[in-house]
């Protein structure tokens, strides 16, 4: 990732000095949290990379569509949840293994991505953003709906396999082995994408389309199809990710909108058009929304100030970074400039 | 007569063709308004169709309603003037402004929980609750707007919902005892002069005159809605409209569009404000689903539904919103071609429990089609052409 890398760097070089004096505080109180509560922090430290890697997931998607044909895809969310739910189907329902809905689930909701594209996106590409964000938004409510219909209101749970059920020990506290599982896998599939768009062949003529359609077309690249074939895999990813998150903590109606406007923080934050700046934003995000927390309770028990330590800031913590970033950098961490402003 | 000319709003916006394929507006047509035989009356009554319109719809709504054939109960009418007052607020900035906001139901909220919070709460009097939410409305509108309006398009909406989240997630946390968390505020949350019977909410304020909540109602969503169209007529509504036409055109006319907007966001957080105060009178509490983005997105369907380039589109849409709500979800049976001679009877409870798939899928239609029209549209142009072919034949 050496154009990753670089961009880091470039990054970190014309960063203000009042943005670096902030990162130097959230270290100095982080590492106060990690020694003095050592456990804890790991605890949440991994819950934040789970966390991370699953918002990743829809994220990436969702920045590719938008990236690419300018869509803001909000019905990303509901393929999320769509994951969740058909995975619910083959465990729970038909008593499959997980490890058949691990594969299969990603392509059905692939599919149906490809099915939201060819029959309502397509007409969108190169109108107005607003449209398309009007137009996915409807869709959402019909597949909320549409779920509701087939697997009920109620929040519904199943089990992971038994050698996932197990937990692991780190030293200081113990892990569930499904959270190590869950990052591995969604950290394999975020880099598989990452790799396929940026550096093979494909990647490169869906990047060459974007930026001048037709002269693409006449270098024999199908453009139509590949944008399809895009879709497709920002689908399945976020549908892979709605099966972690499904196996892990259930699924619910509700996932669908709260996880489509978390990742679009996630975006604005990394900066929209920017895939690296959405995998790093994801995981920043996550790990703030979970150490914030621990960060505060250490903080109240070293100065013995009970009120610092907010019950329930977690949810809150992703806006309030969002418009730190924004206000700071308005175009997000590694956004290129004029992006759909 | 001409009914296409029949949006107040874009009155001086006259010839000019909107890019959006709506009609083309032009001064021969007026004039021929004065050869009708009704002419002289219609014609000195014309430029005030929004005011009468909003007052037979006043008048009429709720008889319309509670009629047998339709939804046969009187309360919604009073619901459905709340919700025109909140989405007509809302399009203000995406109809006349070009701004999408997905975070509106945060200043509906202000109004209900200001009330809700300064009766329950703090024992203060009802008004200073209702002009204390209002003002913090329109404040943290201005404060928002200054901060966001000029992020695109995209920005704004998104940026808008994760502050209405955000909002959420405070008033869940119930900060020093005031909001109740997510039980909401009931109890002592309706003035004095307001005393339930039976469901049946009648006032004690000027007994003589009125003593029916929904003239209360009423009165106050005419005087907003006749604000907001003296607002679109005026000069600032029109570069409001010009500003969501062309924005850089606008601004190289020498229009300082963020002012503007900033100005139209802070007028649009107000009204809704105003429209959450009335909720909360209608429903007795203040509840925490009204800060959810469902609040706000319903909205946005109602609005996007009846068509929000029109004065009368948003109210179009909460009306068609709300009749098929509780219209289809009262069937249980369907019976055609009539309930006193069905040939055809199908059970339809199962499949109307879940009427919002049905209106996702006419929405997403509608956005596909004519994202500007909606409904009111729709209908404008129908009638409109009926109109002229009829008049073809006379002649």
């Amino acid at each position: 990732m050496s154009v990753g890398t670089s961009r880091l760097a470039a990054t970190l070089t014309d960063a203000s000095p009042a943005s670096l004096a902030g990162g130097v505080a959230a270290l100095a109180l982080l590492s106060l949290a990690a020694v003095t509560q050592p456990g804890l922090f790991v605890d949440n430290a991994i819950g934040g990379l789970v966390y991370g890697m699953q918002l990743v997931m829809v994220a990436l998607g969702l920045a590719l569509i938008l990236g690419l044909m300018g869509v803001v895809n909000f019905a990303h969310g509901a393929l999320f949840m769509l994951g969740a739910y058909f995975s619910y189907q083959v465990v729970g329902a038909w008593g499959l293994p997980f490890w058949v809905a691990l594969v299969v689930v990603p392509l059905a909701v692939g599919v149906v991505g490809v099915v939201m594209e060819m029959t309502v996106l397509r007409p969108l590409y190169g109108q107005q953003p607003v449209i398309g964000l009007l137009a996915t938004f409807g869709l959402t409510l019909m597949a909320e709906e549409a779920t509701r219909s087939v697997w009920g209101a109620a929040p519904l749970s199943f089990s992971v396999p038994p050698a996932l059920a197990t937990s692991t020990d780190l030293g200081v506290t113990q892990v569930g082995t499904f959270r190590l599982f869950a990052v591995a896998v969604s950290a394999l599939a975020v880099l598989a994408v990452y790799l396929l768009i940026t550096r093979s062949e494909f990647g490169l003529t869906v990047r060459a389309g974007v930026q001048d359609g037709e002269m693409t077309e006449f270098l024999g690249a199908n453009l139509p199809i590949r944008f399809t074939a895009m879709f497709f895999l920002g689908a399945a990813i976020a549908g892979l990710g709605g099966v972690l998150r499904g196996a892990e903590f259930g699924m619910g109606l509700s996932m669908a909108q709260q996880f489509v406007i978390l990742a679009f923080v996630v975006v604005v934050v990394g900066g929209v058009g920017s895939l690296f700046g959405s995998v790093i934003a994801g995981v920043l995000i996550a790990e703030a929304q979970f150490l914030t927390p621990t960060v505060l309770s250490s903080l109240a028990m070293v100065t013995g100030v009970e009120a610092i330590a907010v019950p329930g800031v977690r949810g809150i913590v992703p806006y309030v970074v969002m418009i730190v970033v924004l206000l700071v950098r308005p175009r997000g961490l590694f956004g290129e400039e004029g992006f759909l402003e | 007569m001409t009914a296409s000319d029949a949006d107040g709003s874009v009155d001086a916006a006259r010839t000019v063709e909107r890019p959006d394929g709506g009609t083309v507006e032009s001064d021969e047509e007026t004039e021929a308004v004065v050869e009708t035989p009704l002419g002289p009356l219609v014609a000195r009554l014309w430029p005030y169709r929004v005011p009468i319109g909003l007052f037979a719809l006043v008048v009429f709504l709720r008889p319309v309603v509670a009629h047998p054939w339709f939804l046969g109960f009187e309360q919604i009418a009073t619901t459905m003037l709340v919700w025109m007052l909140f989405v007509a607020a809302w399009n203000l900035l995406f109809g006349f402004t070009g701004l999408l906001s997905f975070g509106h139901a945060m200043f509906f909220g202000f109004g209900m929980y200001g009330v809700a919070i300064a009766m329950s709460r703090l024992d203060l009097p009802f008004l200073v609750g209702a002009v204390g939410g209002v003002v913090l409305a329109a404040v943290v509108g201005t404060l928002l707007g200054r901060l966001i309006v000029e992020k695109g398009e995209i920005y704004f909406a998104m940026l808008t919902l994760a502050v209405g989240q955000a909002v959420y997630f405070m008033v869940n946390r119930d900060p020093y005892g005031l909001t109740g968390g997510s039980n909401g505020l009931t109890g002592t949350t309706l003035p004095p002069w307001i005393e339930t019977f039976r469901g049946e909410k009648t006032l004690t304020l000027l007994p003589e005159f009125a003593n029916d909540f929904y003239y209360l109602v009423a009165a106050v969503f005419l005087l907003c809605m006749l604000a907001l169209w003296q607002l679109l007529r005026s000069p600032f509504g029109q570069t409001l409209i010009a500003i969501r036409e062309n924005e850089p055109l606008a601004r190289a006319m020498g229009v300082d569009t963020t002012r503007y907007k900033i100005a139209a966001f802070t007028a649009s957080s107000a009204l809704a404000a105003v429209a959450g105060v009335l909720l909360e009178l209608n429903d007795g509490a203040a509840s925490l689903a009204t800060f959810d983005v469902l609040t706000s997105g319903d909205a946005v369907l109602m609005a996007i539904l009846g068509g929000v380039n029109y004065f009368f589109g948003p109210i179009t849409g909460v009306f068609v919103w709300f009749g098929a709500e509780d219209y289809l979800t009262d069937f249980t049976l369907l019976q055609l071609p009539l309930a006193e001679y069905p040939l055809v009877t199908l059970d339809v409870s199962g499949i109307l429990q879940f009427w919002r798939f049905g209106l996702g899928a006419i929405f997403v239609l509608v956005v596909l089609l004519s994202p500007k029209d909606g409904v009111y549209g729709l209908l404008r142009t129908g009638i409109t052409r009926a109109y002229h072919r009829a008049r073809g034949a006379d002649e």
